[in-house]
Formats: structure tokens, sequence, C-alpha cells
């Protein structure tokens, strides 16, 4: 190795030749850690299960509020909650500070979900049951993700964006029957 | 020995008052001296303002305690992202532009009278930000997204701050001007300014496209303007956080070469290939500000994967080389002392030396949130960690364990040396740079935890869980670290403070500057 150049002076002349073998060797370590990366993330967009299948419109808040109430009036029983039947989409608004309407699914069968905001950013988090949806819900956006829960059970969902004083209370739940 | 005294270039300098640096030879002028005293002096009581916020809320998420109430939080949770994500590290900054372009050069500041005007206005923007959100105004976290909306105040606040950064690039920029018209330097920088240079252009991108998201969210507080697309605002506002982010990053690789450099005299091996990884910063730093909208309407996947994730990986490369660089100087510096073996050089240094602590857990604590941050900006992993305390657990390794750890190392030779006073008890600053690391590796622990079980960032209570009760061990550790990283963070303040005011007086270079090499 060279002589040791203080870093609080002007290098001495001729800094800028080749550089030594060991940095050039480093060099290239890291260059293909950053290649294999990316090669890995790039092909695991074709290949592996682990991409949430999302996609967002546009829309506006009114225009959504009707689509969600027409939804909601027209799977909503007495239970007060939102049977959606297998293969249909869904509509949730986020608010503050609760996600509407309270849907109940049926396990084992794939929905689309599409859910965006009344007022504020808000966070759409499906915690835990092995599911991936995580999404910034945001006014003027729609956004549609396919969810498909396995098992039956209560899935909670939280708002995971600061969205007002009360946002600690902003949650919910997905209920999936057999 | 290429550690060579630099040549004096005094001829042409006027009659400002001056000394000559017992520890490195170079000529200090009292007017940036104090300049850079000033700013430093405000970092720490910006950090201390930053600490008490965090330790608050720490306490009201861990659910034994729940100190705070909910609306107190949120006040909470902006005031410790302004104190210690903002405020703090961009006036150490700013000591370090002032530091780096004057003492370094051996010139006086381009104008010390705007080098005020730029403290003034930092501090009356702090001021006002730190003011409105104690009130109780501007519980919007430091992000402020709109719709949500502050009172007006908090965003002058970070219009006030921003100017007064920018007189100070301004000041810093003309200093380089004005040493080189003056034959302070030829060819290229010293390294340390050479890296201080790449942060403060960093800081203008990042000021700019602050301006694009602050201006408009100010009118639409103060009424003048109906709406601002907050999707919109995020790629701004990221373009002014993300970017501020690096500057931090570059700014703590140069407080990593100055603590080497102080403690035992090394360099960098190779001046090349380090001033090659700052320029990578330049180049790659921008685009992966799309890593904060991975999982956001609004941009396509490709540009999502292209941005945030494929230069994400990049701007790991910059940050290996310097990781590389500061231990292979400073072990090719032991070398030449004459340190024998694979790893005998390692024995050579002194880890009782507060600085060498400080370094030792900033490299590491830097590579852990490396680590975290390549995961969370890959694509498919930022499902899992979006939002969840995954992502305060990358922050506080990168931004607490990386640069203030870095910063508090070379704040602990640097204030030293420009006040002439010894620091205030040694060991208890050794003591207070392990203690810090080992609470934020605690802190950063109990936090990567919680998000991997997928608790929100943010809420100030986390007994809503569908499993509460799973949630509560971490974050009651959680709460435990935050206390422990806390209290060395207090007495990094009181050892500054004690160092200003009760620090013995001396000019031995032993003292001011102890040596870190180990016979």
């Amino acid at each position: 190795m060279a002589a040791v150049e203080s870093p609080v002076t002007a290098p001495a002349p001729g800094w800028g030749r080749r550089l030594p073998a060991d940095e050039r060797i480093f060099m290239w370590l890291v260059l293909a850690s950053v290649v294999v990366m990316s090669a890995f993330t790039v092909g695991w967009l074709f290949l592996g299960r682990q991409n949430v299948p999302a996609s967002f419109e546009r829309t506006t808040p009114a225009a959504w509020g009707a689509k969600v109430s027409a939804f909601a009036a027209k799977y909503q029983r007495a239970d007060g909650r939102v049977h959606v039947p297998p293969g249909k989409e869904a509509y949730m608004m986020a608010l503050r500070y609760a996600f509407y309407p309270t849907l109940v699914l049926e396990a084992g069968h794939s929905y689309r979900l599409w859910i965006s905001s009344e007022d504020v950013l808000h966070g759409f988090s499906v915690v835990g049951g092995g599911q991936n949806i995580n999404l910034e819900v945001s006014p003027n956006h729609a956004y549609g993700a396919t969810f498909t829960p396995a098992k039956p059970g209560r899935y909670l969902i939280v708002c995971n964006e600061l969205c007002g004083l009360q946002h600690e209370r902003m949650q919910g739940f997905i209920y999936v029957e057999r | 020995m290429a550690y060579a005294q630099p040549a004096p270039v005094l001829a042409r300098i006027g009659e400002e008052r001056s000394r000559v640096c017992s520890v490195t030879g170079l000529r200090v002028y009292a007017g940036p001296q104090a300049l850079t005293l000033a700013n430093a002096v405000a970092a720490v009581l910006a950090l201390a303002a930053g600490g008490v916020f965090g330790i608050a809320m720490a306490l009201t998420r861990a659910p034994s305690l729940e100190l705070l109430g909910s609306k107190a939080y949120y006040a909470a949770l902006t005031g410790h992202g302004v104190a210690a994500l903002v405020l703090w590290p961009v006036f150490f900054e700013v000591a370090a532009m002032v530091f780096t372009s004057t003492v370094l050069l051996n010139v006086r500041a381009w104008s010390l009278k705007v080098g005020w005007a730029s403290f003034a206005l930092m501090v009356a923007g702090a001021g006002l930000l730190l003011g409105i959100v104690v009130a109780g105004h501007a519980s919007v976290g430091f992000t402020a997204y709109p719709p949500l909306v502050a009172h007006q105040l908090f965003y002058l606040g970070y219009l006030v701050f921003a100017v007064g950064v920018l007189l100070a690039i301004v000041n810093f920029a003309l200093t380089l001007v004005k040493a080189r018209l003056e034959g302070a330097y030829a060819g290229t920088l010293p390294l340390l300014t050479y890296g201080v240079a790449v942060a403060a252009i960093l800081a203008l991108l990042a000021i700019v496209s602050g301006l694009v998201a602050l201006v408009p969210a100010w009118l639409y507080s103060l009424g003048w303007i109906g709406s601002v697309e907050p999707i919109v605002y995020r790629g701004w506002f990221w373009g002014l956080g993300h970017t501020l982010q690096y500057v931090n990053v570059v700014a703590m690789v140069v407080a990593w070469y100055g603590i080497a450099a102080l403690t035992l005299k090394a360099g960098p091996v190779n001046q090349k290939f380090t001033r090659f990884a700052f320029v990578l910063y330049v180049l790659l730093t921008v685009p992966v500000l799309g890593h904060h909208f991975l999982v956001d309407p609004g941009l396509s996947t490709d540009v999502k994967v292209v941005g945030g994730t494929l230069f994400g990986f990049g701007l790991g490369v910059p940050s290996l080389m310097h990781g590389l660089a500061v231990i292979g100087g400073s072990e090719a510096r032991l070398r030449e002392r004459g340190a024998t073996g694979l790893f005998g050089w390692l024995r050579r240094v002194d880890y009782g030396n507060a600085s060498i602590g400080a370094l030792v857990c900033s490299l590491l604590l830097f590579a852990i949130g490396g680590w975290s941050g390549t995961v969370e900006t890959t694509v498919q992993l930022n499902m899992l960690t979006h939002n969840t305390m995954w992502v305060p657990a990358h922050v506080h390794a990168i931004v607490v364990g990386g640069t203030t750890l870095a910063f508090m190392g070379f704040a602990y030779l640097l204030v030293p040396l420009l006040v002439r006073r010894q620091l205030w008890m040694p060991k208890l600053a050794t003591a207070q740079a392990y203690l810090y690391g080992l609470g934020l590796l605690a802190l950063v622990a109990t936090q990567t935890w919680a998000g991997m079980l997928g608790i929100p960032r943010r809420v100030s209570r986390v007994d809503v869980g569908a499993d509460p009760h799973s949630w509560r061990l971490p974050m009651d550790l959680m709460g435990a670290a935050a206390s422990l990283a806390g209290l060395a963070g207090a007495l990094f303040v009181v050892i500054m403070v004690m160092t200003l005011l009760r620090g013995k007086r001396t000019e031995d270079a032993s003292l001011l500057a102890p040596s870190a090499e180990r016979a």
C-alpha cells in the first residue's frame, strides 16, 4: 500500500493515477453484488409470488364515495357488514379515523380490494395472516390489490400513515369465513 | 512522510486576529472560529431538544408506561423529527462548512457578515419551528403531508431556516473561490473540504426541492391556495428529506476521516478512490428518493424499481468504498508505524479514546442501517416494511448510530481544539460513546423486531393489535433501549457544555487531541 496521505492537506501530485489492485478488486466485488441483487429483484418481479398485484387509477373523493356507498348498500346484511360474493370487486374508503365498510370474505377465494381516501393520506396495512398488503392511500387515487385470505378468521387492518390527532385509533378488521 | 504541515499563505491576508493551532499547525482566524463554535453549540442544543422529544415518544409507545396523551405525543413526534433529523445535523454541517473552508485552507471567510446572517436566520427558523410545535399547533409530523395542515409559522420556520442554510452554502462556495484566488490551494481541495463541498452540493439540491414542496404548503396553510396534491407534495418533500439524509451521510463520512486523521494521523489509502466515492453520492442520490414511493399510487412499477430499488443498491457502493478507505487507511497508517501480522494493527488502536469509540460504534451501526435500508428499498420487501417500525429502526441506525455518533466523536476533538480547553472528563466521554452505541443497538434491534410484527410507526398507542399481547414486549423493550440511549445522549450534552465552561485551558497537543495509537 502507498503511504498514507493526510485528509486535511491537498493530495500529492499524481493522485489521479490508476487505482491499485486491492481497490480495483474491491470495486469489482461490490459491483458484482449490486448486479446480483438487481437481477434477483427484477427477476422476482416475473418469477416470484411476493409481488403485490396492485394497480391504481385516478378518482375524486366525491366519485369514490358514491361508488363505495352503492357497493355497501348492495351487499350489506343485517349484521351491518358487507358480505362480498367470491369473484366480486370490493370498494373501500379510508377516512379519519376508520375504514368503511367492514368486509366479510370467503376463505380461499381471491378478491380485488379497491381503496381510496376521503380526506388525507392514510395507510392500508393488513397485519399478519401471511399477507403483504401495505399501501399508501391518497385522496384522488384509488388503489386496487388482490387479497387472497387462505384461512378463516379476523384480519387486522391498520392505518400506518400519520393522519391526525386520533391516528392510533384508525384500525379495522376484514372478516374471513369459510 | 506525506503528513507535512501545509505551506503558510499569510502574505495577502489582512489584520484579523488569528493563532496557529498547536495540534494541526493550521492558522485559525477568530471570526470563523467563533462562527464554527456558534453553529456547533446550536447543534448540540438542537440535539438535546430532539433527545427530550425522542425519549418522551419512546416512553409513550412503551405500553407499560404510556407517558403522554395522544395529542402531546404527536407534538413530540413532530418536534423529534424537526430537532433531531433536521436542526441538529444541519447546524453541525454548517459548522463543518465554515471550518473546512477557512481553517483547513488557511484563509478567512469570504464574508463573516453573511456567515452571521445565515446563523441568525437558522436560529430564527429553528425557534419558529420548535415554538409552534411545543405550542401544539403543528402536530403533523416533520413531513407535514397535506391536506394535513399546521400553523403557518411552522412552514415559515422551515423556509427561514432554509434561507439561512442557503446563505451558509453561498458563503462556503465563495470562500473556496477566494481561497483559490489567494493561492491557498491549487489543483484539488484537501479531502475533508472536498467531502463537505459534496455535502453542500447535495444540500443545495435538497433546499431547491424543499422550497417547491413547502412554499405551496405554506400558501395552503394561509388559505391562499385551495389544495395541494398530496402525492406531488410527497415527491418534492422527499427531494428535500431524502437528499438531506445524504448530506448527513456525506458529512458523517467526513467526520470519520476527521476522527481517523486527528487520533491516528490516518488518511485515505487512495485519494482517487475516495474522491470517486464522494462523486458517486452526487450522481446517485437524487433518483433514490423513489424508494419513498414504492407503495404510493401515481408512479409506474418500472419507475419505482429503477429509481427506488436499483439506484438504491447502487447508492450503497460509495458507502462501502468509504468504509474500506477509512478502516484501510487506519490500517495502512498503523502498519507504517510498525504494526505486523494480519490483525496486529487492530491491537495498536486505543479503544479507550472517546472519538475512536464513537468511530467504531458509528461504523458498525451504519453498516446495520445500510443493510436494513437495502432490504426495505427492495420493491418486494418494501411492501412488508413500509411505515412499520422497520423504518425508524433503519433511520435510527443510519442517522443516530451513523451520523450522530460520528458527529459526537468529531465534536470531542473539534470543540476542545476550537476553545483550547481539554475535553471535560475524557473517560466519561469514552463511556458515553460506547453506552450510546449500545443503547442504539438495542433500540434498532427492538424496533426491527416490532417492524417484523407489522407494528406501525408514528402511532401513540400499540395496544390495538389483533394479538396485542405480542406487541407489548418489543415496544416495552424499545422504551428501555431508548432510555439508555437517551441517558448517553444527555451525557454528551453535559460533557460538551462542561468542556466549554470548565475544560482545563491548555495548548498541549497531547491533551487537546490525544493520540489513539498504542505502542
